[in-house]
């Protein structure tokens, strides 16, 4: 599904030039739970970014689902984003503005899906997250674990083939973190792909391989038994 | 999708109150004052529209050339000008002179006396050029009989009250016999032409003994309606010597001026008219109406960390920038809209006052499809053109930036710049409305060449100097009458004008020198406290003092006789000797300089009676009203005073004065709601800076002044060009003054102060509330 060759991404700015990724090759196959790990600033988040098509690498190639993508404009990404993958943030970034039925019903505005079909979607999704009580209040009225499947029904609701979540427990105690690395593990055994990068062993667990990056190489990938 | 847009748009708005209120009532003060202009602009270009083919109609005016290479244009055209284009031009289909009878006439019937002076003198084609709807009487033709007299509708009520007086006979002046032919609507107040009643021509001969055939005698308006398809430019160029082939020395040029235009353009080559003010306030108006765009800018892209994330959330979830472009700009056409509906109840709430300012009777009517046009037109562009900035600048943030944290604001310049523009709009607004001020002040207390105050004046009936000499006598009993004197007009409306004047030493092939003419009687000198430079003014010491002559210092200069007197001059066919030279005085607005002026002593054509009076006048017209309605019991005892006429003169400017002054005070009130836009954006992203400042050892005066330093920059650039574009407007306004004041540094640095403070105002509470907020809030969000 994805597929990396000597990806690197390089950032400048008028004196510095920091390497984040170096020579990256990748194959990550659909179905797959693949954990990224490593210290801070070792270059997880910027891989995360280029594979869910939030920017382009510097260097090499980017495969995604057949296209090769490296080159693609903001359009064309947007256009094959919004089709395919899901994200989900530490942060949970919704938008405050919005309800949490709004929130989640985003992602379908833009794909053009209709009032009526929207509403059944956006129902079905919030039942499965076990938040649908909450639809009508806005993010800021809910707990950070409420927040945090809110922002997971916003990625799955587009039904995409893959997730991408950066650190999705990294703001929420053990329980509430326990509950979406539950949500997540179910979505992949109904066949979504999912990466997620984390800092968490525990979470990591939950995959099937573990991929350690270090100063913007990958240094080890570890296949795990699948629990 | 537009109802979930809208739906965002609303509570986004509610969610951030006091933005949104002070981004609404930035945009409804700027849709305020552009609707107000544009109803009053509206109105000053609806003047005579009501008549049917106004496009077919001219007035005819005359060009005078003269010596010094003036070109004197007015209106005024000789008696027999419209019949004879009506016969030799074709293309002529009607054609009218007017006048307004010449001082008040006195209408009798049924025993009861009225004395009015809105008469026009017309002729019957008047009724054919101009649109005037006749409600009862002769509707063809109101005046073809000469022995007919048109009322409008508010005379006829006045005289019989409402019912058909057609056929009822109307006496004026105890003489001349009349019958009502036919009455006619009033005039709409959006008309040129206004009248109380229309006489024919028959009896403005009779009365006034005036030889209509006289090429040279200069009285009459002349209207003509050309025939359908003719080209007005054409016929110019047909009648442009028309005068000049009847008299061979005339130095006379026609031309004709399309009655669209007779309200708002001026005859003369070198001025404007009124259209002059109406392009000005459209200019204020998109000036305020871009300085409302400027704040909406400013304030939504100030605002802009905040909507990062929410831009970056929806492009990650899909958003295209084309559908944020338009969420931004259904944002701010959401905001114009609210805008302009509390816009129309402020218009709705500040047009008695605005009609007062104006003198107009302005109205908003909603329902008429010029005005849904125009707001139409408002919403869209101020919507588009405020929200335009932002919804480019929100909508190009790139998600990876925002999650990565790592976006940069550059919109900083921008804002930037547009303070300084609006700043820089309304110092120049400041100043501008200051000079105005300043040079009316000027003009209404400035030394005219006499005494204008406690001058009473009160029109009298013609032929009355013989009841004048005997009112004189008893006016002059009164304690506080100092001085009595009748004229044909007075000092500050000359009208009356000639060339005819021959002097010695004139040169044979030297042109016409254009003289003003007044007929003063005894005592004018005095009255009005003018100067005689040599001589004397007239008096009853050396009997009548007819055939004699007293002349101003221009004219003096003009005839080379400087500081002589007893020369022989003659006017017209009179040769008299000149017994006095006065010092100039201004007898028109002082925007036009001094003419050369004879006067003589000519009691059958006095037509005012004026009177010196002490300062405590209440008491003084009092005592004067009982003395004159005992002798004149049928005329009204309407006095003036000069010194308001005198005001009346500067009333246009100093109705536009008053209108700059309101409209600079709402120029700085936006603009100082887009400088508080733009220094909470300041104090929001200085935060961190402030407080890591503040952790290695800076006190508040340190940060204080480190703020306060940057924002100070753009204020003194904004004063640094609105002096250089106000001073440049001013001195242009300035030299279409005869006299003028010279602007000097006083107002600039006024402007300077005004604005520092305004600033300081505006954004002292958001620094020191910056300055002063614990370095640990701010930094342990990093």
């Amino acid at each position: 599904m994805i597929k990396t060759k000597n990806l690197i991404k390089i950032f400048r700015t008028d004196e510095v030039e920091t390497t984040a990724l170096n020579n990256v090759n990748l194959e990550i196959n659909e179905g797959e739970f693949v954990a990224i790990m490593g210290p801070s600033g070792c270059g997880k988040s910027t891989l995360l970014n280029i594979i869910g098509l939030l920017d382009n690498p510097s260097e090499g190639e980017m495969h995604f689902n057949g296209y090769q993508v490296e080159n693609y404009t903001e359009r064309q990404r947007t256009n094959l984003r919004k089709e395919n993958i899901g994200f989900v943030f530490q942060s949970f970034n919704l938008i405050d503005e919005l309800t949490v039925f709004e929130n989640v019903e985003l992602p379908l505005l833009y794909m053009k899906v209709s009032g009526s079909e929207r509403k059944r979607r956006v129902n079905e999704a919030l039942e499965r997250m076990n938040i649908a009580h909450r639809a009508k209040h806005f993010p800021q009225q809910l707990s950070g674990g409420q927040q945090q499947r809110v922002a997971i029904a916003r990625a799955v609701i587009s039904n995409p083939k893959l997730i991408l979540a950066d650190e999705p427990t990294g703001n929420l105690d053990s329980a509430n973190g326990e509950e979406v690395m539950n949500l997540l593990t179910q979505l992949n055994e109904e066949g979504t792909t999912i990466i997620m990068v984390t800092h968490s062993p525990s979470d990591a667990d939950r995959s099937h391989r573990i991929i350690q990056l270090f100063d913007g190489h990958v240094v080890t990938e570890n296949m795990r038994q699948k629990l | 999708m537009i109802k979930i847009l809208l739906n965002t748009v609303i509570r986004n708005l509610y969610k951030q109150k006091v933005y949104s209120i002070v981004n609404i009532l930035g945009l409804a003060t700027g849709v305020t004052c552009t609707l107000l202009i544009l109803i009053w602009v509206n109105y000053e270009l609806s003047f005579d529209t009501y008549h049917k083919d106004i496009e077919r109609v001219y007035t005819v005016f005359e060009n005078q050339k003269y010596a010094d290479g003036d070109v004197f244009s007015v209106y005024s055209t000789p008696g027999p000008l419209a019949a004879s284009l009506k016969k030799e031009y074709s293309e002529v289909e009607y054609a009218s002179r007017l006048v307004s009878t010449w001082g008040q006439l006195v209408l009798s019937t049924n025993g009861k006396t009225f004395v009015e002076k809105g008469g026009k003198i017309v002729d019957p084609d008047f009724f054919k050029i101009f649109s005037i709807p006749v409600l009862y009487g002769d509707y063809i033709s109101p005046l073809s009989n000469e022995n007919t007299i048109v009322l409008s509708r508010r005379l006829s009520e006045k005289l019989f009250g409402d019912i058909d007086p057609i056929g009822l006979s109307v006496e004026i002046n105890s003489n001349y016999q009349f019958v009502v032919g036919a009455v006619v609507e009033n005039a709409p107040e959006n008309s040129s032409i206004h009248y109380d009643f229309f006489l024919p021509f028959k009896f403005f001969k009779e009365y006034w003994e005036y030889d209509l055939s006289d090429w040279e005698a200069n009285s009459f308006h002349t209207f003509v309606k050309l025939k359908d398809g003719v080209n007005g430019k054409n016929l110019t160029d047909n009648i442009r010597y028309h005068v000049r082939q009847r008299v061979p020395y005339s130095n006379v040029e026609l031309d004709l001026q399309s009655f669209e235009k007779y309200h708002l353009y001026s005859i003369s080559e070198n001025k404007s008219g009124p259209i002059w003010y109406v392009q000005v306030f459209l200019l204020v108006a998109v000036l305020i109406l871009l300085i409302a765009c400027f704040n909406y800018m400013n304030l939504a892209t100030a605002r802009s960390e905040r909507r990062a994330r929410e831009v970056a959330i929806r492009k990650v979830v899909g958003a295209q920038r084309r559908g944020l472009v338009g969420l931004f700009l259904t944002e701010s056409i959401v905001f114009t809209t609210i805008a302009l509906g509390l816009g129309i109840v402020f218009v709705e709430l500040l047009l008695p006052v605005f009609s007062d300012l104006t003198n107009r009777t302005l109205t908003l009517n909603p329902g008429n499809l010029k005005f849904l046009i125009a707001v139409v037109l408002i919403v869209l562009s101020t919507g588009v053109l405020s929200g335009s900035y932002p919804a480019l600048f929100l909508s190009s943030f790139l998600p990876i930036q925002v999650i990565r944290g790592v976006f940069r604001q550059d919109s900083a310049m921008l804002r930037k710049v547009l303070v300084i523009i609006q700043f820089t709009m309304s110092i120049a607004l400041f100043i501008c409305t200051c000079v105005i001020y300043k040079q009316l002040n000027f003009l209404k207390d400035s030394d005219v060449g006499y005494n204008k105050d406690n001058i009473v004046y009160v029109e009298m009936l013609d032929d009355f100097y013989e009841e004048y000499s005997e009112l004189k006598g008893e006016l002059l009993k009164i304690p506080g009458v100092h001085w009595v004197t009748a004229a044909n007009q007075m000092p500050v409306n000359f009208l009356n004008s000639t060339w005819d004047v021959n002097w010695p030493n004139k040169l044979e092939d030297s042109e016409d020198v254009l003289f003003q003419l007044s007929f003063v009687d005894f005592d004018f000198i005095e009255t009005f406290e003018m100067d005689v430079i040599h001589g004397r003014g007239f008096s009853k010491q050396f009997g009548e003092d007819t055939l004699k002559f007293i002349i101003n210092e221009s004219a003096a200069e003009k005839m080379g006789m400087v500081y002589t007197i007893g020369e022989k001059i003659s006017l017209w066919n009179y040769t008299g000797e000149v017994i006095g030279i006065v010092k100039d005085f201004n007898f028109n607005s002082l925007q036009v300089g001094v003419d050369p002026l004879i006067m003589m002593r000519n009691p059958s054509s006095f037509k005012y009676i004026g009177i010196r009076v002490g300062e405590d006048k209440e008491p003084i017209i009092n005592k004067i009203r009982k003395v004159w309605n005992k002798k004149f019991s049928h005329i009204p005892f309407n006095y003036r005073l000069l010194e308001e006429d005198f005001a009346y003169f500067y009333q246009a400017e100093s109705r536009m004065g008053k209108l700059f002054a309101s409209f600079t005070a709402i120029a700085f009130i936006i603009s100082s709601l887009g400088l508080f836009g733009l220094v909470s954006f300041i104090t929001e992203n200085k935060a961190r800076e402030v407080a890591l400042r503040k952790v290695f050892g800076a006190n508040v005066d340190n940060v204080f002044q480190l703020l306060f330093k940057e924002i100070l920059k753009w204020i003194v650039l904004s004063i640094a060009i609105a002096w250089g574009i106000s001073f440049f407007a001013m001195e242009w306004w300035l030299n279409g003054f005869a006299y003028r004041i010279e602007m000097g540094v006083g107002i600039f640095i006024l402007a300077a102060g005004l604005s520092l403070l305004i600033t300081l105002i505006t954004i002292y509470r958001q620094i020191a509330r910056l300055v002063t907020i614990a370095p640990a809030n701010v930094l342990k969000y990093e």
